[in-house]
C-alpha cells in the first residue's frame, strides 16, 4: 500500500515537472519551427509581401547542383572531423585523468582552443595555412605543402577539417572527462589484479562504462559538424570553386544575408529531417550497444 | 581516499610529456593573438618574420582603446548577466527534468517519446527559428535580455538533458529507492540525494552552457537590437566593417573577454573531478 | 549547508536579473511637442561623422530630436526590426539589391515632393531608378554619398619609374607588362575573399556592357552571355599580372601587400584606402578608371550610391524627417563628411575631393559614371562565387560553361523579378 503510494507521488512529481519544461520547449522551438515549415511553402523574403508556391522550393531544391554540392561537402567533413575529434578527445581525456604533474595547467590550455573565438581563429589560421605552411613544405621540398591549402580544392576541405578539429576537441574532452568521473577506481583495482593494462584495460573495463558519453560525443559531434558555419565564414567563404559551401552556410548566407528565405527555409526542413533520422539512428545503435553490456 | 592515495604517488611521466609537447598547438596560436594584440596596425605585415616578432612596445594602449569602443564593463555587465542567469537555471531546471524523464524513459514510451522529441530540437538550425522567433518575441513583449535567457534556457535543453540522462544512467536507482523506504518525496530525494550526485555534471553543463552564452552572437544581435543593450560578442563587431577590420584592436578585445570564461572554466574543472568520491557512485 | 548557499545565491541572481530586465523595459515617449525623428545608418565606419552631425542637428532645431543610430550589422538589424514592424523614420543605406528588395516589398515613402532632390546628380538619381525591378512612378531615396572604383596605384612608385596612366585597355597591359619588366609585381588580388571577385568585374563592366543589362535580359531582349563575355575574358587576363596564386590570399592580406609597397596597382574601390593606411600612413595612393576598352569615349567610373536616405512609409513625421534630409545635405556637412570618409558627394557643387580621387575627378564632374552591376545581382546568387570558380577553371571551355551557368542561373535566382518584368511590360507595351 504505502510502496503504490510513493510510486504515484513519483509519477505525479515527474509529470508536473515534465509537463511544463515540454510546453516551454514546443513553445520556443517547434512552434517557430513549424511556422518555418510554412514558409518553406512561400517566396517569402524574410520581410514584406509573399505568395504561396506550392512545392515549388521542394522541387527546385532537389534539382539545385549547389545544395546537392553542400550536402557532399557537409557529411564528408562531419564524418571525417568526427572521428578525428573522437579519437583525439578521448585519447586526451585519458591522458588529462591519469596521474601527471600540472593537470589544472593543462586542461586550462588544452581548453583554450574552445573560446579563441572567429575571428581569432580565422585570422590565424589563414596566416599559417597562406604564409607559414607553404613556407615549411617549400624548405621542407615537399610538394603538397607549398602551395596554401587553401586555394585548391582538394585540400581546402582538410584544412577546414583541421580547424573545426582543433577547435571543438576540447569541448569533448570535457565530456569525456566529466565521464571518466563515473568509472569507479575499484574497477581499476580489480583490473590490475587481473593483470589487466593498457588497451586491454581500456577495451574491457573503461570504454563500457563511458559508452554513454561516447554515444553523447558522437550526436553532438555529428550535430556541430554537419551544422559548420564559423569556420567556412573564417577561412574561405565557400570557395575555392565554391567546394566548401556547407548546408548552414547556404542557409544562412542566402535565407538571412540574401533574399531566399522560403526556399532555404525548404533547405532546412529537409536538412532538419536528414540529420535527426542520422542522429536517431545512432542513438539506436550506440543505445544496443549499452544494453548488450 | 584510501585508494587514492594509493595510486596518487606514481607520476606519469611519459604522459606528462607527450600532453606538454600536444600545448604547442595551443601556444602558437596564443602567441600570436597577444602578439598582434600588443602591437599597432601600421606593424602588420605579411611577411613570417615580421609577423611572428614581439611588438615594438609592450604597451597596453590597444587594451584600453578596445574596452573604450565596446564600452567595455557595460558589456561585460551584459554578458555576465546573460552567462549566469543562464547557466543557473540550465543546472536547476534542465537537472530535474533530465532526472523525471530520464527515470521515466526505460519504463514508458511516453517518456522515450519526450526524449527524442526535445533532443531532436537541438538539430533545428537556427536560422529557420530566427524570423519567427524574432516575431514572437516582439509580439509578447520580451525582445530584451529576459526573452533571450527564454531562448538560451531552450536551445540549450536538449543538449542538457543528454548529458544528463547520460549521466543519470550511470546513478544506480539503488541511491535514491533507500531514501524512498525512509518515506522521502521523490522532491526531496532528489534535491537531498540525486541533485548533490551529480554535481560533476553539473559542472560540465555549466561549462559547456556558459560557453556557448559566452560567445553567441546571433540571438542577442536579433532580439536585442534596439534595446540599446551590448553584449561583448555584439560590441566586438565594432572591430569588423565590411572593408576593414582592427585586427589589434579586436584582439586585445578579445584576449580581455577570454580571461572570464577561463576562469570560470578552472573553477567548474575542479568541480567536475573533485565531485565524485570516487567509488561512491557504482 | 552548502546547498543551501548554493540555492540562495541561485535565487539571488535570478531576481536580480529579472529587476534589471524589467526596468530595461522602460521606454519614454516624449510628449511636449518635440518630434523625434530615428535615422538607422548602416555604415559603422561612419559612426563618429554621423554623431557629431547629430549632435550639431539637435543645437540648432528645437521642435526635433534627431536620434542616429550607426549599427554594427545593419542589414540584420534592419531586417529584424521590420519583421517586427518597428520601423525607424529614415533609413540610410546602400544603392543595392537589398534597397531594390526593401522598395519592392513597399517600405519606402515617395518622396519626389523633396525639394533637396534638385540638387542631386542626374546620374545617380538614374542609378536608383533603375534599381526598381518594375518602373515605379516617384522617387524613392536621396543619393547621398557614392564610392568609386577602379584601380588605385601607389602615386610615388609610378613617379619614381615614370609610369602614365593608361587610357585604353591595350595601354593598361602594355603598363603592366612594363612593370613587370622592371621587377615590380603590377597587381595583386585577395580572391580567397569571393567577393573581392567582383571589384574588378564591376570596373569593366561598366565600360563594356550597357548599365540596364539586368533589366534588359529581365525583358528577355538579350543574355549575358552576349553582354559579359569580354569582361569575363579580360579579367582572367588580368591573372597573369597578379601574385602567384591570388586565391590563397584575402582581401586583408592585399590590402596589406599594397600598403607595403608589393605591388604597385590595387584593384579595388576607394573603400578600401582607409585599411590600407592603417598599415601604412605614409602611402601616396591615387587612383584612375579602369580602361576597359580600347576607346577612351567608352570608358566611364564605376560609381554607385553608397549611402542614400530613404523615408520609411510608415514615418508619420514627413516635414520633420525632410527637414533632417535637408540638414544632411547643407554643404557644410556633406564637405564634413566627404573629408572623414573620402567619399564622392552626390549633390551638385563645387566640393573638395580627397587627393586619392585625383585622377578621377573629371569622370565625377561631368558625371561620366556608371552603377555596380552587381547592385543589381541578387546575392543569393553568388554572383562572386561564380566567377571565383571561372577564374580558377582552367579547361578551354570555361568561358563558355561560365556563361552559359550565368544566364541559366539568373533565370532560376530571378524567377520572381522576370515575371513581374513581363507581366508590367503586357500592361505596358509601348514603355521601354
Amino acid at each position: 500500500m504505502k510502496n503504490g503510494k510513493m510510486k504515484n507521488d513519483r509519477q505525479r512529481t515527474f509529470m508536473l515537472i515534465t509537463i511544463p519544461v515540454v510546453v516551454l520547449f514546443f513553445f520556443f522551438n517547434t512552434f517557430p519551427l513549424l511556422r518555418g515549415v510554412y514558409y518553406s511553402f512561400t517566396n517569402f523574403k524574410g520581410y514584406g509581401s509573399y505568395d504561396f508556391v506550392g512545392l515549388r522550393n521542394y522541387i527546385d531544391l532537389f534539382g539545385d547542383a549547389r545544395v546537392g554540392n553542400s550536402y557532399l561537402f557537409t557529411v564528408k567533413y562531419a564524418v571525417v572531423c568526427t572521428i578525428i575529434v573522437n579519437v583525439i578527445s578521448l585519447l586526451l581525456a585519458l591522458g588529462l585523468n591519469s596521474k601527471i604533474k600540472g593537470k589544472s595547467v593543462l586542461r586550462g590550455i588544452y581548453f583554450i582552443p574552445n573560446i579563441l573565438g572567429g575571428l581569432v581563429v580565422g585570422y590565424i589560421f589563414s596566416f599559417f595555412f597562406t604564409y607559414i605552411l607553404p613556407y615549411v613544405g617549400q624548405a621542407l621540398g615537399i610538394e603538397a605543402l607549398s602551395s596554401s591549402m587553401l586555394s585548391s580544392e582538394s585540400t581546402a576541405w582538410f584544412a577546414i577539417v583541421l580547424v573545426g578539429a582543433w577547435q571543438s576537441i576540447a569541448m569533448n574532452t570535457i565530456i569525456y572527462i566529466s565521464g571518466l568521473q563515473t568509472v569507479p577506481e575499484d574497477v581499476y583495482e580489480a583490473g590490475s589484479i587481473d593483470g589487466a593494462t593498457g588497451w586491454k584495460k581500456f577495451k574491457n573495463l573503461t570504454f563500457p562504462l563511458i559508452i554513454p558519453f561516447f554515444s553523447i560525443n558522437m550526436v553532438l559531434c555529428m550535430k556541430n559538424f554537419l551544422m559548420v558555419f564559423d569556420q567556412i565564414m573564417a577561412l574561405t567563404k565557400g570557395g575555392p570553386s565554391q567546394s566548401t559551401e556547407s548546408i548552414s552556410y547556404l542557409i544562412y548566407q542566402n535565407g538571412i544575408n540574401g533574399g531566399q528565405f522560403g526556399f532555404q527555409s525548404a533547405n532546412a526542413v529537409v536538412f532538419f529531417v536528414v540529420i535527426v533520422t542520422i542522429s536517431v539512428l545512432q542513438l539506436r545503435f550506440t543505445g544496443k550497444k549499452e544494453e548488450q553490456l | 581516499m584510501k585508494t587514492k592515495m594509493k595510486h596518487g604517488e606514481k607520476v606519469n611521466w611519459p604522459i606528462t610529456i607527450l600532453l606538454i609537447l600536444g600545448c604547442l598547438t595551443v601556444f602558437f596560436p596564443l602567441y600570436m593573438t597577444i602578439v598582434i594584440a600588443f602591437k599597432q596596425p601600421s606593424e602588420m605585415t605579411n611577411d613570417i618574420m615580421g609577423a611572428l616578432a614581439l611588438p615594438k612596445s609592450w604597451s597596453f594602449s590597444n587594451f584600453a582603446e578596445a574596452m573604450r569602443v565596446t564600452d567595455f564593463w557595460n558589456s561585460l555587465g551584459n554578458s555576465l548577466l546573460l552567462t549566469v542567469v543562464t547557466v543557473v537555471i540550465a543546472i536547476l531546471l534542465h537537472g530535474i527534468a533530465s532526472y523525471a524523464i530520464g527515470r521515466s524513459m526505460a519504463k514508458s514510451k511516453a517518456y522515450n517519446f519526450i526524449y527524442l522529441y526535445i533532443v531532436s530540437g537541438m538539430f533545428v538550425p537556427f536560422a529557420i527559428l530566427m524570423m519567427p522567433l524574432i516575431k514572437q518575441t516582439a509580439q509578447l513583449g520580451i525582445a530584451n535580455r529576459f526573452g533571450v535567457i527564454v531562448l538560451y534556457v531552450v536551445f540549450y535543453m536538449p543538449i542538457n538533458l543528454m548529458l544528463y540522462t547520460g549521466y543519470l544512467k550511470n546513478i544506480p536507482i539503488a541511491l535514491e529507492e533507500a531514501a524512498r523506504v525512509d518515506g522521502a518525496s521523490t522532491w526531496k530525494t532528489y534535491w537531498s540525494i540525486i541533485f548533490p550526485v551529480m554535481k560533476p555534471m553539473h559542472a560540465t553543463v555549466a561549462v559547456l552552457t556558459a560557453m556557448a552564452v559566452w560567445n553567441d552572437v546571433m540571438t542577442p544581435l536579433v532580439i536585442m537590437s534596439g534595446t540599446g543593450k551590448n553584449t561583448l560578442p555584439l560590441a566586438q563587431l565594432n572591430f569588423q566593417t565590411q572593408f576593414g577590420t582592427n585586427y589589434n584592436l579586436a584582439f586585445a578585445s578579445y584576449l580581455l573577454a577570454l580571461l572570464p570564461i577561463l576562469i570560470f572554466y578552472l573553477v567548474c574543472q575542479k568541480q567536475i573531478i573533485n565531485g565524485v568520491v570516487n567509488g561512491a557512485v557504482k | 549547508m552548502k546547498k543551501r548557499t548554493v540555492a540562495a545565491v541561485g535565487v539571488g541572481t535570478l531576481t536580480l536579473a529579472f529587476a534589471a530586465v524589467g526596468l530595461a523595459g522602460c521606454g519614454s515617449n516624449q510628449d511636449d511637442g518635440v518630434v523625434t525623428i530615428e535615422m538607422v545608418q548602416y555604415k559603422p565606419e561612419a559612426v563618429d561623422v554621423f554623431e557629431e552631425l547629430e549632435q550639431k542637428f539637435n543645437e540648432t532645431h528645437e521642435d526635433i530630436q534627431l536620434v542616429i543610430d550607426s549599427p554594427n550589422d545593419a542589414m540584420t538589424i534592419l531586417k529584424t526590426r521590420f519583421i517586427r514592424e518597428d520601423y525607424p523614420d529614415i533609413v540610410a543605406i546602400g544603392g543595392d539589391i537589398n534597397y531594390s528588395n526593401f522598395l519592392d516589398a513597399g517600405l519606402f515613402m515617395d518622396i519626389s515632393d523633396f525639394d533637396g532632390l534638385e540638387d542631386i546628380k542626374q546620374a545617380y538619381l538614374d542609378m536608383d531608378k533603375e534599381l526598381e525591378y518594375v518602373p515605379m512612378d516617384g522617387v524613392y531615396a536621396v543619393p547621398y554619398m557614392a564610392n568609386a572604383a577602379g584601380v588605385l596605384y601607389n602615386r610615388d612608385m609610378f613617379e619614381e619609374h615614370g609610369w602614365e596612366i593608361p587610357t585604353t585597355w591595350d595601354e593598361f597591359i602594355s603598363l603592366c607588362q612594363e612593370i613587370q619588366s622592371e621587377g615590380v609585381q603590377p597587381l595583386y588580388f585577395g580572391y580567397r575573399d569571393v567577393w573581392t571577385c567582383l571589384a574588378p568585374w564591376n570596373a569593366m563592366a561598366v565600360d563594356l556592357a550597357p548599365s540596364d543589362v539586368c533589366y534588359q535580359v529581365n525583358a528577355g531582349e538579350t543574355t549575358f552571355a552576349e553582354n559579359y563575355r569580354e569582361v569575363a575574358e579580360k579579367q582572367k587576363q588580368l591573372l597573369e599580372y597578379a601574385q602567384d596564386d591570388p586565391f590563397a590570399y584575402s582581401y586583408n592580406d592585399a590590402c596589406t601587400a599594397f600598403a607595403r609597397g608589393e605591388s604597385a596597382m590595387y584593384v579595388i574601390g576607394s573603400y578600401a584606402v582607409p585599411q590600407i593606411q592603417s598599415v601604412n600612413p605614409e602611402i601616396n595612393i591615387d587612383s584612375f578608371v579602369f580602361p576597359a576598352s580600347n576607346n577612351p569615349d567608352e570608358n566611364i567610373l564605376n560609381s554607385g550610391n553608397d549611402l542614400q536616405m530613404s523615408v520609411m512609409a510608415a514615418c508619420e513625421h514627413k516635414e520633420e524627417a525632410y527637414e533632417v534630409m535637408r540638414f544632411l545635405l547643407e554643404d557644410e556637412n556633406v564637405q564634413f563628411y566627404v573629408n572623414d570618409q573620402s567619399a564622392v558627394p552626390c549633390k551638385e557643387g563645387d566640393f573638395e575631393l580627397a587627393p586619392m580621387l585625383d585622377s578621377m575627378k573629371p569622370y565625377i564632374e561631368e558625371g561620366r559614371l556608371a552603377d555596380y552591376q552587381d547592385h543589381h545581382y541578387p546575392s543569393e546568387m553568388s554572383v562572386d562565387a561564380m566567377i571565383q570558380t571561372y577564374l580558377l577553371d582552367d579547361d578551354e571551355n570555361a568561358l563558355d560553361t561560365f556563361m552559359e551557368r550565368f544566364d541559366t542561373e539568373w533565370v532560376r535566382y530571378n524567377r520572381d523579378v522576370i515575371r513581374k518584368v513581363q507581366e508590367y511590360m503586357e500592361q505596358n507595351p509601348d514603355k521601354e
